[in-house]
């Protein structure tokens, strides 16, 4: 298992810890997803006036490949991913590095509300100034005379 | 000049029994009225031999240099426009004060004599003292409104043709970038 799904079931695990309300909200949307998706009735449109004999609940979705990719990945909690000791990982060359991860979980647009500066402009850190500022006449001096036809 | 202030007292002796003067350094001076010496300076720019006035400029940038105790090139740029701007003053060419238009230094040169239409004169003259006191050949341009602006010979007569077709000041810094070092 790659540190990514650790991370995404640790993070799942969290939020699961924080909002029980919402944890069985989406386990309930999960279930529905799966019956309709195999072709079962709706529960809503099943339930029977009486209570059902007791029947083995099934679990609630505890494993990524369970829940949608894209709500875990796109709204990925900040506090998880800081801003500025990760270094964004690029292919030094040929093709680019293939991800083991599927397409649907857009770790793209995750990495670029990452690593955006706070606040400040990236412009005037990198850029250097056009020209020293002298300090003395022969400062002065050479800086006039380097002056040539653009 | 330890307190690297230009010091004008006593720049010139007059000595009326003799009908000389002379500059502090023994030179020998006379006084010109504006009127004669921009007809000589005309002629000499129709001509195309402004060496006289270049001749000039060193002279007093030779005066220059016996007010600094350090090399021009160590000292700052407001040391160096004290003691210009007084030698300047003190033979009459004007007001002499230094502008920085990015990288480049641009001399403004106020209430001068007007010598001829084109400032070549004064051009001259100007870049006759800072190739003196810089010990390197410099050029200073013409740029309009009694500025001139300080380049290398080699890129004077590009700047110059530029102010000639029109440019101005602000639109001429545009045109120029440093060199870089390779």
């Amino acid at each position: 298992m790659s540190d990514r799904e650790d991370r995404l079931k640790s993070l799942l695990s969290k939020v699961r810890a924080k909002r029980p309300d919402e944890r069985a909200t989406r386990a309930a949307d999960v279930l529905e997803r799966i019956r309709t998706a195999s072709g079962a009735v709706p529960a809503v449109q099943t339930a029977p006036a009486t209570p059902p004999p007791p029947t083995p609940a099934p679990e609630p979705p505890t494993s990524p490949t369970i829940d949608s990719p894209t709500r875990y990945s796109s709204q990925p909690p900040r506090v998880e991913r800081p801003l500025s000791v990760e270094p964004r990982a690029r292919p030094s060359s040929g093709a680019p590095q293939k991800s083991s991860q599927s397409p649907s979980r857009r770790p793209d647009s995750i990495r670029a509300q990452s690593v955006a500066p706070t606040g400040q402009p990236i412009v005037y850190a990198t850029d250097e100034p056009e020209f020293p500022r002298p300090k003395t006449f022969g400062d002065l001096l050479e800086l006039t005379l380097s002056l040539r036809p653009r | 000049m330890h307190d690297g202030r230009f010091d004008p007292g006593g720049f010139y002796e007059f000595n009326l029994g003799g009908g000389t003067v002379r500059t502090r350094t023994g030179e020998r001076v006379i006084m010109l009225s504006e009127a004669v010496l921009s007809s000589l300076v005309a002629a000499a720019a129709r001509d195309g031999d402004l060496t006289p006035l270049r001749r000039l400029g060193e002279l007093l940038g030779e005066h220059v240099l016996g007010g600094l105790d350090r090399p021009a090139s160590v000292l700052t740029p407001e040391a160096i426009l004290g003691h210009v701007s007084a030698v300047t003053a003190l033979f009459g060419w004007g007001r002499l004060t230094f502008e920085r238009w990015g990288p480049a230094l641009v001399i403004a040169l106020r209430d001068k004599p007007e010598l001829d239409e084109d400032d070549l004169g004064a051009a001259a003259l100007l870049g006759g003292m800072f190739s003196e006191i810089s010990q390197r050949q410099v050029s200073c341009v013409p740029t309009g409104d009694s500025k001139f602006v300080m380049v290398d010979f080699e890129v004077a007569e590009t700047v110059w043709g530029w102010f000639k077709d029109g440019a101005d000041l602000p639109t001429i810094m545009g045109m120029l970038q440093p060199k870089r070092a390779s």
